[in-house]
C-alpha cells in the first residue's frame, strides 16, 4: 500500500458555521495505480490532491504514507518526502521563468544534493526521453503551453518519484496537446509510476484505471 | 548551489529592470552619502594624531575672569612652560609658540615680497617635541640662535631651492633680517599647525624670557614622561596662581591675596587640553588654527546613518512589495523539495548581489561627487585607493548592509505556503503590509525632520545676514597689510580717497570682521581697585572710521584732527556704558586710564558714545569697546560708490604699486569677510540641503515602488470598481489618499521632534529667530506635495487601465 486516507475531514469557519471542504474521505492507493479524481467546481478535488501531496493540512482523520503517519511530519521531513517520493504537475505548469529548461529540470536534483556529473546524466536522460534536447537552453516563456507542460512533467519525474500528482495537467492546453500529455501519463503508468490526477474532462479521466467522483467534499463513487 | 543561486539572482534582477533600478539607485545614493560622510568623519577624528607621542601631549589653557570680563584662552603666560617643567618631574619636555600672524618675506636683495599666512616664534625644542624631521638643517641647533628661522618646503621653494636653503638670509616685514637654518616638510592638513609655514627662533623674542604672569600670549605644550598620569598634575597646576601669578601681581595691586582676588569674583584657572582633543573639543579664544566641533561630527554621523538606514529600509520595502511576483517561485521550489534555509540563502544572495552592484555605483558616485563635497565641507578629502583596510571595511560594510537589508524580505518570503501561492492566478494575499507602511512612515518622518532643520538653519542665517549690525558692510573693500607701504601709508590713503569712485577710506587696527582682538583693563578716574576694572577692547582708528563704516554716534562727537587733545580721547560703545553704569550724556567727559599704578597715568577722555555694533558673531553678546585715535597702519577700509568695483580696485592697486613697489596687494570685500564668521553655519546649512534632498529622493523611490506594487495588487479590485461605474478620478483619489495617511502620520511624529531639536540648536545664538508655525506648515505641505507627485503617476496609470485586461481569468 502506497498511501491510505482514513476519515479525512477538512473545514473552514465561515460566519460561525463550518463549511466542509472534505467530508469523511477514505481512500487507499496501491502502487502502480492510475486514479482520476472527478467532480464539479468546488467539489474538493484540488483540496484532496493537496492533502495527498502534503501541501495542505486537514482537521480530522489520519493519513499514512508508506505506513508512516504523514500528518505529524515536520516541514523538514515533509520536504524530504517530496524529494524522494512525490512529483507535482500543475495546471499552470509553474516552471521557474528565470531558469532555462535545463536548469528547471536540474533544480530538484540540486535540492537532493546530487553531484554535478550525476545531475548532468539524469537531465540529459530526461531531455532525451521527452524529445526536448533542442529546447534545453530556452526559457519557459519561449515555449508553447504543451511544451511547457512537457517540461513540467519531466521535472516532476526526474527525481524518480513513486507518486505523480497532477492537478488539471491539461487544463491550459488545447485538445491535441492534452492528448499527448495523457498518452505520456499512460505510458508512465505502464512503467510503474503511480498517478493521481484531477480532471474535469470525462475523456481524460478514462485514461485512469480507477475513477473517484467527489461532490461537495464527499466521495460519491469509486 | 551558490553558483545556481547567483545565477537565478542575476536573472531575476535582470527581469525586473525597474525595481532593480529603484533598489540599486536608492542603495547607491545611501552608500555614496555614507561613504563621503565616513571619509569626512575619519579625517576629523585623525587630527594631530600623527605627531610623536601625541597621546602624551597637552596644551595649557587659561580661564580668567577679571574686571568684569571673562576669557577662555588657549594660551598661557610666557614663563608657564618653563616653570612647569622645573616644578613637575612628570613633564618630559615643553614647547611654546608665540603667533605673529601673517608675515611678508623676501630674500635679501630681492624686490618682491611673498606673504605667508601664519608665522610664529617657536622654542628650539619644537622638532623633537612633535617628532618633525628636517629636510635640511640640524634639529638640535636650528632654532637656538636669535634671528634664525625654519621654513616649510612650500614657503622655502618660493625663494630658493631646498638644497641651498641653509644660510640664506630673508627680510621679514621689510624690517628684520633672518637666516634660514632649516626646512621641514609641509605640515599635515589635519594638524593644528597646518597653516603655519614660518618658525622663528624664540631666542630672538625678548618678551618670551620675561617673568610676566599677567599676559597670556603663549601657546604652551607639555609632554609627559611615559606612563605618568595627567590627573596628578591638576591640583598642583592650580597652585601656580598663588605660587607665581599673585606674587607677580603685587607690583600692580599691592597686597593682593588669593582671598581678595577671589572675593572680587575673579578667578584664574589652568586647564590641560589633550593635543588630540583640540580639534573637536576646544572652544577657546584665539586658537592656533580654526577648530571644528564634535557636535558637527555627531550631526554628520546621524545624517550618514539616516541615509544608509533609509536606503536599507527602501530595499526591504521594495523587495517585499515584489514578493507577489516571487511567491509562485517560492511555492514551486518548496514542492520540489526546497526548505526554508535554502530559500533564505537564495534571497540573501540576491540582496547581496544588489548591494555589490550598488557599491560599484556608489563608488563611482562618490568619485564624481567628491570635489563638490570637498567644496561643501571645506576639506581636501580623497578616496584612499591604496589602503587595503579601507576596501576591507567597505566590503564588509556592504556585506553586512546586504544581509541586513535582505534579512526581512528573505524571512518574509520564505514563509509563503505553496498551497496558497500556487492556487489560482497568483492574486493571493501577501502580508507584511503593516510593516511596509510603518517603514514608509519612518522614511517620511526623517525627511520631514530634515526639511524642518534645513528651513530653520537657513532662516537663522538670513536673519543674521539681514540684522542691523550697527555698521554697513556693503561696498567696503578691505586692503590688508597696508603697513608694508611704510611712511607712504597716509599718502596712500589720501590718494585713494581722492578717487572719484571712493566715498571714504580709513586706516585702523581692527574692523568688525573675524580677527584676533586686543583686550585691556581700564579704570575710571578715582578708582584703583580691581573690582572696578573694565575689560575693554582697544581699537586704534582714525577720524574717518565712523563715517566710512556708517557707525552712528548716540552722544558726543567724532574724533577731529583739529583738536590736538583728541589723541587722549576715547569713543566708547553702549556696552561700555553699562559697565560704567552711566547714561550716554553722563559718560561724556569721564576719564579712563589703563596704567593706574603709575604716578601720572595717561587718561583718556570720553568724547563720544557709538551705537553698539556687532564685531563678533551673533552667537556672542556685544562687550565693552573703546576707539582710540592713533596712527595705525594695519588695515585700510575703503567705502566705494555703487558701480564697477573691479575698475576702482584696479585704480587702487595702481596707486599701491606706485607707492609701495614690490609689496603684495591683497584685498577682500568686507561682506564676504563677514560671512566667514558664519562659515560653520553656512556649511551646516548646505550640508543639510544636500542630504535632505537625498533623503527625500530615497524616500520617494521607496514610495514610488510601493505605489507601483499597490496598484498591481489591486488591479482586480480596480477593474471591478470600474465595471461598477467608478470614474478614473475617484479611483486615483482613493489610491493616493491611502498613502497620504502614512505621510500624515509621519508629519505628526516629526513636527514636534524637529521643533524641539532645532530650538536646542538655536540656543547657541545670542540673537536668534523664533521657529514660526509656518516653517512647520511648509515642511508638512512639502512632504505631502512630494508624496502626491510620487504616487499619483502610478495611481492614475492603474485607474485608466482597461478593466477587461485585469478581470480576465487565466
Amino acid at each position: 500500500m502506497l498511501l491510505q486516507l482514513n476519515n479525512i475531514f477538512k473545514w473552514v469557519q465561515q460566519g460561525g458555521q463550518r463549511v466542509f471542504l472534505l467530508k469523511d474521505i477514505n481512500l487507499e492507493v496501491e502502487e502502480g495505480e492510475f486514479i482520476s479524481v472527478m467532480g464539479p467546481s468546488g467539489s474538493g478535488k484540488s483540496t484532496l490532491l493537496n492533502v495527498i501531496g502534503m501541501l495542505d493540512t486537514f482537521d480530522e482523520g489520519t493519513y499514512n504514507f508508506l505506513d508512516e503517519s504523514a500528518h505529524t511530519l515536520k516541514e523538514k521531513q515533509r520536504s524530504n518526502l517530496y524529494k524522494q517520493y512525490i512529483g507535482f504537475v500543475f495546471q499552470a505548469y509553474h516552471l521557474i521563468d528565470e531558469l532555462t529548461v535545463y536548469e528547471n529540470l536540474e533544480m530538484p536534483l540540486l535540492y537532493k544534493k546530487l553531484p554535478s556529473s550525476e545531475r548532468k546524466a539524469m537531465v540529459a536522460d530526461m531531455l532525451d526521453r521527452f524529445n526536448i534536447v533542442g529546447k534545453k537552453d530556452l526559457f519557459p516563456t519561449q515555449l508553447s503551453g504543451g511544451q511547457q507542460q512537457l517540461v513540467g512533467v519531466a521535472r516532476a519525474l526526474i527525481g524518480k518519484p513513486k507518486l505523480l500528482l497532477a492537478d488539471e495537467p491539461t487544463g491550459n492546453l488545447n485538445s491535441k496537446q492534452g492528448e499527448e500529455i495523457m498518452e505520456l501519463f499512460k505510458q508512465l503508468n505502464d512503467e510503474g509510476v503511480t498517478i493521481v490526477q484531477v480532471t474535469h474532462s470525462e475523456k481524460n479521466a478514462q485514461y485512469g484505471k480507477r475513477i473517484v467522483h467527489l461532490l461537495d467534499g464527499r466521495k460519491i463513487s469509486d | 548551489m551558490f553558483k545556481n543561486n547567483l545565477k537565478i539572482a542575476w536573472r531575476s534582477l535582470k527581469k525586473q529592470p525597474f525595481f532593480t533600478f529603484l533598489n540599486t539607485f536608492g542603495l547607491a545614493i545611501g552608500m555614496a552619502g555614507g561613504l563621503l560622510i565616513s571619509l569626512y568623519i575619519y579625517d576629523e577624528l585623525s587630527f594631530d594624531k600623527m605627531f610623536a607621542d601625541a597621546d602624551r601631549i597637552y596644551r595649557i589653557d587659561t580661564d580668567i575672569k577679571f574686571g568684569g570680563n571673562e576669557m577662555k584662552s588657549s594660551e598661557s603666560a610666557a614663563p608657564m612652560a618653563e616653570t612647569m617643567k622645573r616644578d613637575f618631574p612628570q613633564i618630559a619636555t615643553t614647547v611654546r609658540f608665540r603667533d605673529r600672524g601673517s608675515m611678508l618675506l623676501r630674500k635679501t636683495g630681492a624686490e618682491a615680497n611673498t606673504k605667508e599666512p601664519q608665522a610664529t616664534f617657536a622654542d628650539s625644542t619644537f622638532f623633537e617635541f612633535f617628532g618633525i624631521k628636517l629636510l635640511v638643517g640640524d634639529p638640535k641647533t636650528a632654532l637656538t640662535k636669535p634671528n634664525t628661522l625654519v621654513l616649510t618646503k612650500t614657503a622655502a621653494e618660493k625663494h630658493f631651492g631646498i638644497k641651498n636653503a641653509l644660510g640664506q638670509s630673508l627680510l621679514l616685514n621689510n624690517t628684520d633680517t633672518y637666516t634660514v637654518t632649516g626646512v621641514i616638510d609641509d605640515l599635515p592638513k589635519n594638524s593644528l599647525l597646518r597653516d603655519h609655514s614660518v618658525f622663528m627662533a624664540m631666542a630672538g623674542y625678548a618678551n618670551s624670557r620675561e617673568n610676566d604672569w599677567g599676559s597670556n600670549n603663549y601657546y604652551s605644550f607639555i609632554k609627559l614622561i611615559p606612563n605618568s598620569k595627567i590627573e596628578a598634575l591638576q591640583e598642583p597646576l592650580q597652585g601656580m596662581l598663588e605660587k607665581y601669578m599673585l606674587p607677580w601681581a603685587q607690583k600692580y595691586f599691592p597686597g593682593i591675596t588669593k582671598e581678595s582676588f577671589e572675593a572680587s569674583g575673579n578667578y584664574l584657572r589652568y586647564h590641560t587640553m589633550p593635543l588630540t582633543d583640540i580639534h573637536l573639543y576646544s572652544i577657546k579664544d584665539s586658537e592656533l588654527s580654526a577648530n571644528s566641533s564634535i557636535q558637527n561630527v555627531y550631526i554628520l554621523s546621524f545624517i550618514g546613518l539616516f541615509l544608509i538606514v533609509l536606503a536599507s529600509v527602501n530595499f526591504m520595502n521594495l523587495s517585499t512589495a515584489q514578493s507577489l511576483k516571487r511567491a509562485k517561485e517560492v511555492g514551486v521550489r518548496k514542492t520540489l523539495g526546497s526548505n526554508k534555509t535554502d530559500l533564505i540563502r537564495q534571497f540573501l544572495t540576491e540582496s547581496g548581489l544588489i548591494s555589490f552592484i550598488s557599491l560599484m555605483v556608489a563608488i563611482v558616485l562618490a568619485i564624481v561627487l567628491l570635489p563638490y563635497f570637498n567644496n561643501l565641507s571645506g576639506k581636501n578629502l580623497s578616496i584612499p585607493y591604496a589602503n587595503p583596510i579601507f576596501w576591507l571595511i567597505l566590503f564588509s560594510a556592504t556585506i553586512i548592509l546586504g544581509l541586513f537589508s535582505g534579512s526581512y524580505p528573505a524571512f518574509f518570503m520564505s514563509r509563503f505556503m505553496p498551497v496558497t501561492v500556487l492556487k489560482g492566478g497568483g492574486q493571493s494575499k501577501v502580508g507584511g503590509g503593516n510593516i511596509r507602511n510603518s517603514l514608509v512612515v519612518f522614511q517620511f518622518a526623517i525627511s520631514v525632520f530634515l526639511i524642518i532643520s534645513t528651513l530653520v538653519v537657513f532662516q537663522q542665517l538670513k536673519y543674521i545676514q539681514g540684522k542691523d549690525l550697527g555698521f554697513t558692510k556693503d561696498q567696503v573693500v578691505l586692503i590688508e597689510d597696508t603697513y608694508a607701504a611704510g611712511s607712504q601709508v597716509q599718502a596712500f590713503k589720501e590718494e585713494v580717497g581722492r578717487l572719484g569712485q571712493v566715498k571714504g577710506a580709513t586706516l585702523s587696527s581692527f574692523l568688525p570682521t573675524p580677527s584676533s582682538r586686543s583686550n585691556s583693563s581700564f579704570f575710571k578716574e578715582g578708582f584703583k581697585d580691581q573690582e572696578n576694572a573694565i575689560q575693554m577692547q582697544t581699537w586704534d582708528v582714525d577720524n574717518d572710521y565712523l563715517s566710512t563704516l556708517d557707525m552712528k554716534l548716540v552722544a558726543g562727537r567724532n574724533f577731529d584732527t583739529q583738536f590736538v587733545s583728541d589723541s587722549a580721547a576715547v569713543i566708547i560703545n553702549e556696552a561700555t556704558l553699562k559697565v560704567l553704569g552711566v547714561g550716554p550724556q553722563e559718560a561724556l567727559g569721564l576719564r579712563l586710564s589703563q596704567d593706574i599704578e603709575l604716578e601720572q597715568p595717561q587718561f583718556y577722555t570720553v568724547i563720544g558714545v557709538v551705537k553698539n555694533f556687532h564685531y563678533e558673531s551673533l552667537r556672542e553678546n556685544i562687550a565693552a569697546l573703546g576707539l582710540f585715535l592713533r596712527n595705525s597702519t594695519g588695515l585700510m577700509a575703503v567705502k566705494l560708490k555703487a558701480g564697477d568695483f573691479s575698475n576702482t580696485i584696479a585704480s587702487i592697486e595702481g596707486i599701491w604699486n606706485k607707492m609701495a613697489p614690490g609689496q603684495p596687494f591683497s584685498y577682500r570685500f568686507m561682506d564676504e569677510s563677514f560671512n566667514t564668521t558664519y562659515e560653520a553655519e553656512q556649511r551646516l546649512g548646505k550640508i543639510f540641503v544636500v542630504f535632505t534632498v537625498l533623503s527625500i529622493l530615497i524616500a520617494c523611490l521607496g514610495l514610488f515602488g510601493l505605489a507601483t506594487f499597490n496598484a498591481q495588487k489591486r488591479t482586480k479590485e480596480i477593474g471591478i470598481r470600474k465595471v461598477l461605474g467608478a470614474s478614473v478620478g475617484q479611483i486615483s483619489y482613493q489610491l493616493t489618499t491611502d498613502f497620504l495617511k502614512m505621510v500624515g502620520i509621519a508629519i505628526l511624529i516629526s513636527l514636534p521632534i524637529g521643533w524641539f531639536v532645532m530650538n536646542k540648536w538655536l540656543e547657541d545664538f545670542s540673537y536668534r529667530i523664533e521657529i514660526s508655525w509656518w516653517v512647520l506648515a511648509i515642511a508638512a505641505l512639502l512632504a505631502v506635495g512630494i508624496a502626491i507627485l510620487t504616487v499619483s503617476y502610478q495611481s492614475i496609470k492603474a485607474a485608466i487601465m482597461n478593466p477587461v485586461k485585469s478581470l480576465r481569468t487565466e
